[in-house]
């Protein structure tokens, strides 16, 4: 097990004489800090190792992914991932076609994404060349391997003959051949033989089973009009092709081509082409003659080229679950058992139809998961994972589609700005991803007030009320710290948690009652029904009310507030001595506007609080002015009563 | 491959504990030199440091931070017997767009314990401030700050007798009707007749106390340490355990088994993974946010990872391990990272040096689920 493990070093001579610890942080992160353990019974000591330079490593996995380059890749794949998932939503009968379409995406968006990078390595002249290079090897192996899952267990190949396929993959990969070619056509100069590479692209096409082009080439030849390539080129347009709409039956063809090959070998055998080296080796090749195959083995570098050109000759008619014996076969006699790179490993894997094996393989491509994710997604939903070994096979192919796709939202989430294309592939996690994303979008910094509503609007559309509580009382909190209590109440409103509102409306009482001043009059003034929520929070409004009138000197209505709030049950503690205060000015007014009633009722609050410390010296005054409004009251009522009557 | 951005805690001696902030944007450390630092990470991605003060008259244990609902609080434990409740304040002169000048107070220091006090952690949010320490004595005390903004007040709920030496605690962050508050604490006692070594307390309701739900009698070695993982939304919770080995065990509430005088379910316990990969003792067990990595540290100087693999089977992933040899040798500074162009080069590549040669193909089952 050791070592199969990756091991990575902290480069600090300390750490490694002490030991370290390690400590997760939010969201893809480790600090390591060297640490020597202590245990209960361990006295205070100085440790051996100081006094000492200790350092802590905020360790991070580097993610190619977050390049700017590589961001269009990014959100395009995202893109095509929600078609797929909406795709599968839909039940559509034809969904299969429509998934091989969806395959074809990705891959042009890799295709895109290669182009960007090889122009970009191109102008390129300060070290991140090497980096762009090794992105380029890292996204071929992707683009190359995508197209052969796609034709081994994407598409539906009819009747299960995949050469043509094949073919098409090895000559994708492998352009030069035709690129060359096209070249020569184009030119289409006398002596083309001359041209250094004219016969290397003719055995290429021939090779990558491109006959026509083969014989066209064959034609420039300067000497087309002799017997020899008269003949080869006669040949080769008789050469039988394999093709299951046309309506030949496997039999029939083998019959053919037995016929063929019968009829070209004795041409050979008749010396017929020996004037001419390479147009004999290419007929010889064309028959399958061993050495001949031999003699070309050295040039076709990868062995999964040369796998499609001899099956091209010698199996036409294959099947896709007899590739991966023929491939082996193939390594065998290429290779010779030298070493294998690692996209040999996935392909060879993926021709033995060895799905779980393809996907363990391609995680260890350095591209942090979005290859294995993606194409994982895909082949979850071509149906590929039932036939996973299990007893529980849907289950398990879910659970391993599921598994990759929380890891590559995780983290996306991780990143400041990517963590809503994160939330779009946890989203389609079935049976974690809303825990996980509970977990990850409450642990978004909020940076600024915009982010912050974003967040807040995505834990909305997953109804998570919880999360955009907390993350309003951790604004609200925030806001109060840095004195801005305007602010504060507002968040604290939106979390929609009375208490915690209550707790700030305290703020704001406090405040008042510290310096006399009420803050924020603007959103007081238009707290509204939102008041609602906190008993504390209306006693703030109704008191602000109080002030407001009394400043536009309807001291009447200002009386009637305050008796109100007197007698609401509402009054904090604290705030009873400034709420009698405040009824010595209404007393003491020029014109009565406190009845008698209401005085007696001030009083009786007056008894019940005069014990307060805080209202020890207002006592007095505050009986004092009762008295006098009450005086005047009583004669007022009187004389009304008597008007009255 | 990793990255490292290497922070120079300028602390006189090792340090004992780091801790990060909810959002992983704070960074608090302690250490022997008796000293708590808060170091910030700025929008360059750079950790500064902000404050510094001596915090206590003995080794600083243990610090951990507040859910930011509460503000910007920090908790400490130390030898000298206390734990402390520490809270930022900013200066009364903000400017425009500017934050005013912040410093850090002792809003409470909590003087119960007559031995040194070895763990503090805060309860779950939605309880309110709740804060549980332990200690060298063996007694687990449950403090509350009845308000929530006024940090000076803090009333001893509960305190719980536990026989043996308490090295470390922790709260089961997996909260609902079905889970009542639990905590479960360790004790590194050497003595291994005297039995299980983890406890688990849960809070009842119906008696307004906290009872003993179970001991752990598969665990008989000495504990250092004990988390509970992020709750994904399971039926069972996992307990992970730092002993002579790395054990993750699993309770699950059994329904409709309550005991009727607590209310409180009885639990069906499992060890869902036991891991002797270190060799020897370990120390530290920490869970990533998401609960799907698991890093412990052990006496081989190497933190591990083990990670769930979609079978439900845990894996060891990576190992990271502190080497100063290599620092010369190493070819590999292509993988610094774009901070470096900070003063003295604090990005350092961590470098592979096992990983780069390895066969890919030889690596076994172990890869199934690797690091991300």
């Amino acid at each position: 097990m050791e070592g199969a493990l990756k091991t990575f070093t902290i480069p600090n001579e300390l750490c490694r004489r002490a030991g370290v610890i390690g400590t997760w942080l939010p969201i893809n992160e480790i600090g390591i800090f060297p640490s020597q353990p202590v245990k209960t019974s361990s006295s205070d000591t100085v440790s051996p190792y100081g006094p000492s330079d200790a350092s802590v490593y905020n360790v991070r996995q580097q993610v190619i992914l977050f390049e700017p380059i590589l961001r269009k890749l990014l959100n395009e794949a995202n893109g095509t991932f929600l078609s797929v998932q909406e795709l599968m939503a839909s039940n559509l009968p034809d969904y299969k076609s429509e998934l091989l379409k969806l395959s074809r995406q990705y891959r042009s968006i890799i295709r895109a994404c290669l182009e960007n990078l090889q122009d970009e390595a191109v102008c390129d002249k300060t070290n991140y060349k090497e980096e762009l290079q090794n992105y380029i090897t890292i996204f071929y192996s992707v683009e190359c391997i995508w197209h052969l899952c796609e034709i081994l267990f994407v598409e539906n190949i009819p009747g299960g003959v995949v050469l043509p396929h094949l073919l098409e993959w090895v000559r994708f990969h492998f352009p030069k051949y035709e690129r060359n070619a096209a070249t020569l056509l184009r030119e289409d100069t006398i002596g083309i033989e001359l041209q250094p590479y004219y016969w290397e692209t003719v055995i290429g096409s021939l090779m990558q089973g491109r006959i026509e082009l083969v014989q066209a080439l064959l034609q420039l030849h300067s000497s087309a009009d002799g017997k020899p390539f008269q003949l080869a080129i006669q040949a080769l347009r008789e050469m039988p092709l394999y093709n299951i709409y046309g309506g030949v039956s496997i039999s029939e063809f083998n019959l053919k081509w037995k016929h063929w090959v019968s009829d070209t070998q004795s041409t050979i055998d008749a010396k017929m082409f020996t004037s001419e080296r390479y147009l004999n080796l290419i007929m010889r090749l064309s028959v399958g003659e061993e050495t001949a195959w031999n003699d070309v083995q050295a040039q076709r570098e990868p062995w999964y080229a040369f796998l499609a050109a001899s099956l091209f000759f010698r199996e036409p008619t294959v099947k896709a679950f007899e590739l991966g014996q023929l491939a082996r076969q193939c390594i065998a006699r290429v290779k010779g058992g030298v070493h294998m790179r690692h996209l040999d490993h996935v392909l060879l894997a993926a021709m033995e139809l060895d799905l779980i094996q393809v996907i363990k393989e391609i995680q260890q491509m350095s591209e942090n998961g979005w290859f294995v994710s993606h194409l994982t997604d895909l082949l979850y939903h071509c149906g590929r994972l039932e036939a996973l070994q299990s007893d529980d096979t849907n289950l398990m192919g879910g659970r391993l589609r599921e598994c990759f796709l929380l890891d590559y939202g995780t983290l996306l989430m991780g990143h400041n700005s990517l963590w809503q294309v994160g939330l779009n592939y946890l989203d389609h996690c079935p049976t974690e991803g809303l825990s996980t994303i509970k977990l990850l979008l409450a642990r978004l910094p909020l940076k600024s007030e915009a982010r912050t509503h974003k967040i807040i609007r995505e834990a909305h559309k997953r109804d998570m009320p919880q999360i955009i509580q907390s993350i309003c009382k951790v604004q609200a909190m925030n806001s109060a710290r840095n004195g801005r209590m305007g602010n504060a109440l507002t968040w604290a409103l939106k979390s929609q948690d009375g208490a915690f509102t209550s707790l700030m409306a305290d703020k704001f009482l406090l405040h008042y009652k510290g310096s006399g001043i009420l803050l924020n009059e603007d959103l007081l003034d238009n707290l509204g029904s939102s008041v609602l929520i906190s008993d504390r929070l209306i006693f703030l409004g109704k008191y602000f009310e109080f002030h407001k009138e009394y400043r536009l000197k309807n001291y009447k209505e200002a009386a009637n507030i305050l008796i109100s709030l007197l007698a609401s049950k509402l009054t904090p503690k604290y705030f009873w001595d400034t709420l009698l205060c405040d009824a010595i000015d209404l007393l003491e007014n020029n014109v009565m506007v406190i009845s008698s009633t209401y005085t007696f009722e001030l009083l009786r609050y007056l008894e019940e609080k005069c014990d307060l410390p805080e209202l020890k010296d207002k006592v007095g005054l505050i009986r004092l002015g009762a008295a006098r409004n009450l005086s005047r009251a009583l004669l007022y009522e009187i004389q009304y009563d008597k008007k009255d009557a | 491959m990793f990255e490292a951005q290497e922070v120079n805690a300028e602390h006189k001696d090792l340090i004992h504990d780091v801790a990060y902030d909810f959002y992983g944007e704070r960074m608090a450390t302690c250490s022997s030199d008796q000293y708590v630092k808060v170091w910030d990470q700025g929008s360059d991605g750079k950790w500064s440091l902000t404050s510094s003060w001596k915090a206590h008259s003995g080794s600083v244990w243990k610090v951990t931070w507040a859910h930011p609902e509460f503000g910007q609080v920090l908790a400490t434990c130390s030898f000298d017997r206390t734990a402390a409740v520490w809270e930022e304040l900013v200066g009364e002169t903000p400017g425009p767009g500017e934050r005013g000048t912040r410093h850090w107070v002792r809003r409470t220091n909590l003087v119960d314990s007559r031995t040194s006090v070895t763990d503090v952690k805060f309860g779950p949010r939605t309880q309110g401030l709740q804060l549980a320490t332990c200690s060298a004595d063996g007694v687990i005390r449950i403090y509350e700050a009845p308000d929530v903004m006024n940090l000076s007040q803090w009333t001893l709920q509960h305190e719980i007798q536990c026989k043996l030496s308490c090295s470390c605690l922790t709260w089961n962050p997996s909260l609902s009707k079905n889970h009542p508050l639990m905590l479960a604490v360790g004790s590194d006692d050497n003595n291994l007749t005297a039995g299980g070594k983890v406890f688990i307390y849960e809070y009842s309701d119906n008696i307004r106390r906290w009872i003993k739900t179970d001991t752990l009698s598969s665990v008989t070695d000495p504990v250092h340490d004990i988390a509970f993982s992020p709750n994904l939304g399971r039926s069972f919770h996992l307990l992970a355990i730092a002993t002579k080995d790395v054990r993750i065990i699993s309770l699950a509430p059994i329904p409709d088994n309550a005991n009727t005088q607590s209310g409180l379910n009885k639990l069906d316990i499992q060890t869902a993974a036991q891991f002797d990969d270190h060799g020897c003792m370990v120390w530290r067990v920490c869970w990533n946010i998401t609960g799907t990595i698991l890093a412990s540290s052990g006496d081989d100087g190497c933190v591990r990872m083990f990670k769930m693999n979609y079978i439900n089977a845990w894996k060891p992933v990576a190992v990271l391990k502190g080497d100063g040899s290599h620092i010369t040798n190493e070819g590999h500074r292509s993988s610094v990272s774009s901070a470096a162009s900070l003063p003295t080069p604090p990005m350092a590549a961590v470098v592979s040096q096992t990983a780069r040669y390895i066969k890919l193909g030889t690596i076994s089952q172990s890869r199934e689920a690797p690091w991300h």
